[in-house]
C-alpha cells in the first residue's frame, strides 16, 4: 500500500487496537446471535425483511446539495450517508476516435473516517475502483447516452459514512443527482441489497451484517445487490458475492425486486419536491426580472425626458 | 472489441443464427469451442497453465510467497489476482490500454474466490496468526477471441491444481518470531485442494436467447452478458452480472432471462467439465 | 574485469557449456492468427513471444513522411523471473529495453518503403533466464519475417562475457542469468551478420581494452551462428507450406 505522507505513519506492522477488544474476539456464533434477538428484531429495531427506507424519516434524501455541481443529491439510510454530484457533459479528454454514445465517468470515494473497521487511504483502493465500475454498469442503461455523443458526464460519489449497502445507496443517490442535473434518462433507477446468512435474509443490511454474511461458513451466504429500472421492468445491475444455491438466488431476486419498487415513490417524491422548488425559483426569478426591467424602463424614460427637455 | 469490424448485415446473420440455435461456426447455443489445456509450462512459477479456447489464449502463472496473515483472519492465507492484457493480443492493450478490462476480470475472479466454499484459504495457513502462504495468480492474455472470463477461470483452476506448495520441514519459534525451514527436496510438496474452485460461465444475450462461450464476433452483437461463477460440486454457485455495454433499451437483461441463466448453469457446467477438465 | 569463477578448471561454464557454445534455440513462426506476424523463441530457459502488427496508418503525432515509425513494447510477465515482478511493464528497465529494441529493429527494416505508416512490435517475456534482450531481438526478427515486412538482413543479437581459466582469458558466448548475476562483463551486440554491421552495442561492467576485441569477435560469431539457426527455422516453416492455422484464416 502506498504510504500516506500527509500524516504521521505508525510502524509498518502496527495493527488497530480494536482487534484486542472484547467485541472483536467474539466467535462467529456469538456475532451471529448478536444480530437479532429472539423476537426476530434486528439490533436497530427493524424486522429482518424491513429496509431502512421503509421507516419514516429514516431514508432521507434531497437534491441540490453541492452548489458547484450541475446536479447533486444526498441519501441517508440511517448511518449510511452518501453525497453524489453530477457535472455537465464535457468532451472526453485524450480521445481520438468518435464515440456514438456518451460516456459516464463514475468515481466512488470513501471518506477517510467513513468505515468502522479501518481508516480509508486517500488514494483509491481496489474496493473503490470495483464500486466505481459497478456503479457505471448500473447507470449506463438508465441514461439516454445517445443524446450526447463523444461527451462524458462525471458522476462523483462521496461516502461520508459507511454502514452497509453503500453500493445501493450510491446508485439511488446517483439516480437522483442525474435527474437533478436534468440529464435525460429512460427511467428512475432504484437499488437495494440483501445479505444472506444461512436461511435468513437481511434486507438492506448494516455493515456488521454484511461482514458476517461475507465471512460466514454456512451453505448459503453472501450479499446480492440489484438495481432496477422500475417502469421498464429491467434489471440494470446484479452483483453477488459469496456462495448460494440457485433457489436462494431466485428467491432473493424477487424480494429485491419488491424492495426496489417500494423505493420508487420515495424517489419520485424527492424529485417532485425538486421540480416544484425549481419551478417556484424560476417564477420568483422571472418576477424579479420583470420588476427590475420596469424600474430600468422608468429610469430610461426619466433620462430621455430630461435629455429631450434640454 | 479489438479491431473487429462487423457490418450490420453480418450482425443480423449472427443474431438470426442464434435464434435458430445454430451459430456461425456450427455450434448450438450451449456448445463450447474446442479447448486445449496444458499445465506446468513455466518453470519459474510454482504452478502454471496455458489454455487455448479456439482463438483465446491465456497463460496463468502462480507464484507463492510467505506472508503474514491479516489480523482479522489469522488462520487464512491470501490469494491475489492480477490480469495483464498483453499487447500481443491486440495493439489496444499497449501501455495502459487494457487496464479497465484487466481490472474487471481480476475483480470478478477475486469475488468468485472470496467465499470459503469456493476456495478454502485455510489450506494456505502455516502458523496461525504468524505465517501463511500468499498466492499470486498472474493471468496473461496472449490472444483474444472472446469469452475471457470462462477461459481465465478455467486456466486459473488448472494452474491452481498444478501448484506445488513446498512442505515446511521445521519450525523454530524464537520469541515472537517464527523461523521456517522449507524442504530442499523439489519433490517434497503438497498440492492444493481445488475441487470446488469456481468456474465462470459467460452467458451472452443475443436477441432473445443466451449462448455460452461467445466468440469475439458474437460478443460484439450482444449488449449484455451474464457471468455466473459455479463452484465445482454444482451444489452452490455464485453469480455476478457483468457488463451492460450499450443502452439499447429493448435488449437488456430482464428478470425472466436472469432466471434463465440460473437454471442453465448446472448444464453448462457439465459441458465445461466434459470438454475442459 | 573477468570474474574468476565463471569457468571451471576443466574449462567448462557454470551450466556445463563450453565457452563458445550457444544455449539451445528452439523457435516457431506464426504461433498466433490475430497478429500479422508472430513468433515464439526459446533460448535455453528464456522464453519470448513476439507479435508484429502493421504496417498500418500511423497516429498523427508520430507520423513521419519519410519513413515508417517502428513502435516497440517490451513487457515481462510477472511470473517470468525468480522473484515476482509487480508490474509487467512501464518500469525503467522495460522502457530502456523497448528503446533499444526499436533502435536495433529500425536498422534492419527497410523503413523507406512505408512512409506515413507504423509497425507495432510487441515482445512478451514469459520466462527470463538471462539474455532477454538477445532473445527478444531474435524473436522479433522472426516475427517480422513472418509478417512479410521487407528487411535488409536478419537482425540477431548475442551477448558475450569474459571468463578466466588459470592465466588465460576466455570469452564466453550467450550469457545466462547466473553468469549475468556473477558480476562479470556483459557485452550485448545486435547486428546484421550478413552485412557485418552492428546495430546496437551495449556493455556493462569494466573490461580491459586488450580483451575488448576478442569478446566482441565472440559475440559477433554468436550472432552469425544464431542467424544460421533462424534461417533454418524460417526455411523449415516455409517448406511446411500451409499450416492448419493458415487455412483457417483464409
Amino acid at each position: 500500500m502506498p504510504l500516506d505522507f500527509r500524516r504521521f505513519n505508525g510502524p509498518e506492522d502496527s495493527v488497530s487496537y480494536k482487534i484486542y477488544t472484547k467485541d472483536y474476539l467474539k466467535t462467529y456464533d456469538e456475532q451471529l446471535k448478536d444480530l437479532y434477538d429472539e423476537n426476530g428484531k434486528r439490533k436497530d429495531g427493524r424486522e429482518l425483511n424491513e429496509a431502512r427506507s421503509m421507516c419514516m424519516f429514516c431514508m432521507f434524501a434531497r437534491t441540490d446539495m453541492v452548489s458547484q455541481a450541475k446536479g447533486s443529491a444526498y441519501v441517508e439510510l440511517r448511518k449510511t450517508k452518501v453525497v453524489c454530484s453530477v457535472f455537465d457533459p464535457r468532451e472526453i479528454p485524450h480521445q481520438n476516435e468518435f464515440r456514438q454514445l456518451g460516456q459516464l465517468y463514475c468515481e466512488v470515494k470513501f471518506a477517510p473516517f467513513s468505515c468502522p473497521r479501518k481508516r480509508r487511504p486517500y488514494v483509491p483502493d481496489v474496493e473503490e475502483k470495483a464500486l466505481s465500475v459497478a456503479l457505471r454498469q448500473a447507470l449506463e442503461p438508465a441514461v439516454c447516452r445517445h443524446f450526447f455523443p463523444n461527451y462524458q458526464i462525471d458522476v462523483l460519489i462521496y461516502i461520508l459514512e459507511h454502514d452497509g449497502s453503500c453500493l445501493a445507496a450510491a446508485i439511488n443517490a446517483a439516480g437522483l443527482a442525474l435527474a437533478n442535473a436534468a440529464v435525460p434518462m429512460f427511467d428512475i433507477i432504484t437499488s437495494c441489497s440483501v445479505a444472506v446468512i444461512g436461511n435468513k435474509m437481511f434486507i438492506d443490511p448494516t455493515e456488521i451484517e454484511e461482514h458476517i454474511a461475507k465471512n460466514s461458513t454456512e451453505v448459503n451466504h453472501g450479499i446480492i445487490t440489484m438495481s432496477v429500472l422500475s417502469q421498464l421492468k429491467q434489471i440494470s445491475d446484479f452483483t453477488q458475492i459469496g456462495s448460494m444455491d440457485v433457489e436462494c438466488v431466485t428467491k432473493v431476486m424477487e424480494v429485491l425486486l419488491k424492495e426496489c419498487e417500494i423505493i420508487v415513490p420515495n424517489i419520485q417524491r424527492v424529485l417532485v419536491v425538486d421540480v416544484v422548488k425549481n419551478f417556484e425559483l424560476k417564477k420568483h426569478l422571472e418576477a424579479e426580472t420583470k420588476k427590475r426591467e420596469e424600474i430600468l424602463k422608468k429610469k430610461m424614460d426619466e433620462w430621455r425626458s430630461l435629455l429631450n427637455g434640454q | 472489441m479489438a479491431g473487429l469490424l462487423l457490418s450490420s448485415t453480418e450482425k443480423v446473420f449472427i443474431v438470426h443464427g442464434v435464434q435458430e440455435d445454430f451459430r456461425s461456426d456450427g455450434r448450438s447455443n450451449i456448445d463450447y469451442r474446442p479447448m486445449e489445456l496444458e499445465t506446468d509450462v513455466v518453470s519459474h512459477a510454482s504452478g502454471s497453465a496455458r489454455l487455448r479456447l479456439a482463438n483465446t489464449d491465456i497463460l496463468v502463472g502462480i507464484k507463492t510467497e510467505i506472508d503474514t496473515p491479516k489480523p482479522d483472519k489469522p488462520d487464512m492465507g491470501k490469494i491475489e489476482f492480477l490480469v495483464d492484457g498483453s499487447a500481443n493480443a491486440t495493439p489496444e492493450f499497449e501501455g495502459r490500454g487494457g487496464e479497465n478490462l484487466a481490472s474487471s476480470i481480476s475483480n470478478t475472479m477475486q469475488r468468485a474466490y472470496h467465499s470459503s466454499q469456493a476456495f478454502d484459504l485455510k489450506q494456505l495457513c502455516i502458523v496461525e496468526g504468524k505465517q501463511c502462504w500468499k498466492l499470486y495468480v498472474d493471468i496473461l492474455i496472449l490472444e483474444c477471441g472472446g469469452n475471457w472470463f470462462d477461459a481465465v477461470s478455467l486456466a486459473t483452476k488448472a494452474a491452481l491444481f498444478n501448484t506445488r506448495i513446498p512442505l515446511v520441514k521445521a519450525l523454530l519459534m524464537d520469541g515472537g518470531n517464527v523461523d521456517l525451514q522449507l524442504s530442499d527436496d523439489p519433490y517434497d510438496f503438497k498440492f492444493l485442494d481445488v475441487g470446488s474452485a469456481p468456474l465462470l460461465v459467460t452467458l451472452c444475450k443475443i436477441g432473445e436467447k443466451c449462448v455460452v462461450d461467445p466468440s469475439a464476433e458474437e460478443e460484439s452483437c450482444s449488449v449484455i452478458s451474464l457471468i455466473v461463477g459455479i463452484t465445482g460440486n454444482s451444489k452452490s454457485y455464485c453469480a455476478d452480472k457483468g457488463a451492460s455495454n450499450i443502452t439499447d433499451v429493448d435488449i437488456k437483461c430482464s428478470t425472466i432471462s436472469m432466471n434463465g441463466p440460473g437454471s442453465l448453469a448446472p448444464k453448462t457446467l457439465k459441458n465445461a467439465i466434459h470438454q475442459g477438465m | 574485469m573477468p570474474a574468476a569463477d565463471l569457468l571451471s578448471s576443466q574449462g567448462l561454464r557454470l551450466d556445463g557449456r563450453r565457452p563458445n557454445e550457444l544455449r539451445r534455440i528452439r523457435c516457431k513462426l506464426g504461433v498466433f492468427t490475430q497478429p500479422d506476424g508472430s513468433a515464439y523463441l526459446e533460448q535455453g530457459n528464456t522464453k519470448v513471444l513476439a507479435a508484429v502488427y502493421g504496417p498500418h496508418q500511423a497516429s498523427k503525432s508520430k507520423m513521419s513522411t519519410e519513413a515508417v515509425v517502428v513502435n516497440c513494447q517490451y513487457s515481462m510477465a510477472t511470473f517470468s523471473t525468480g522473484e515476482r515482478k509487480n508490474r509487467p511493464r512501464g518500469d525503467r528497465k522495460s522502457q530502456e529495453m523497448s528503446m533499444h529494441l526499436r533502435q536495433a529493429l529500425t536498422a534492419a527494416i527497410k523503413t523507406e518503403m512505408y512512409p506515413r505508416s507504423q509497425i507495432d512490435i510487441y515482445i512478451e517475456v514469459l520466462q527470463a533466464d538471462g539474455g532477454t534482450y538477445c532473445a527478444s531481438v531474435n524473436a522479433a526478427s522472426l516475427a517480422l519475417i513472418d509478417s512479410g515486412i521487407p528487411l535488409r538482413a536478419y537482425v540477431t543479437a548475442c551477448s558475450a562475457s569474459l571468463g578466466r581459466q588459470s592465466a588465460t582469458h576466455e570469452p564466453l558466448v550467450d550469457v545466462s542469468h547466473i553468469e549475468e548475476a556473477a558480476d562479470g562483463v556483459c557485452l550485448t551486440v545486435a547486428s546484421l551478420p550478413s552485412t557485418g554491421s552492428i546495430a546496437l552495442l551495449e556493455m556493462s561492467n569494466r573490461l580491459h581494452m586488450d580483451h575488448f576485441n576478442i569478446v566482441l569477435t565472440r559475440a559477433m560469431q554468436g550472432c552469425r551462428d544464431i542467424e544460421v539457426i533462424l534461417d533454418g527455422a524460417v526455411r523449415q516453416h516455409l517448406a511446411e507450406g500451409w499450416t492448419k492455422q493458415d487455412v483457417i484464416t483464409i
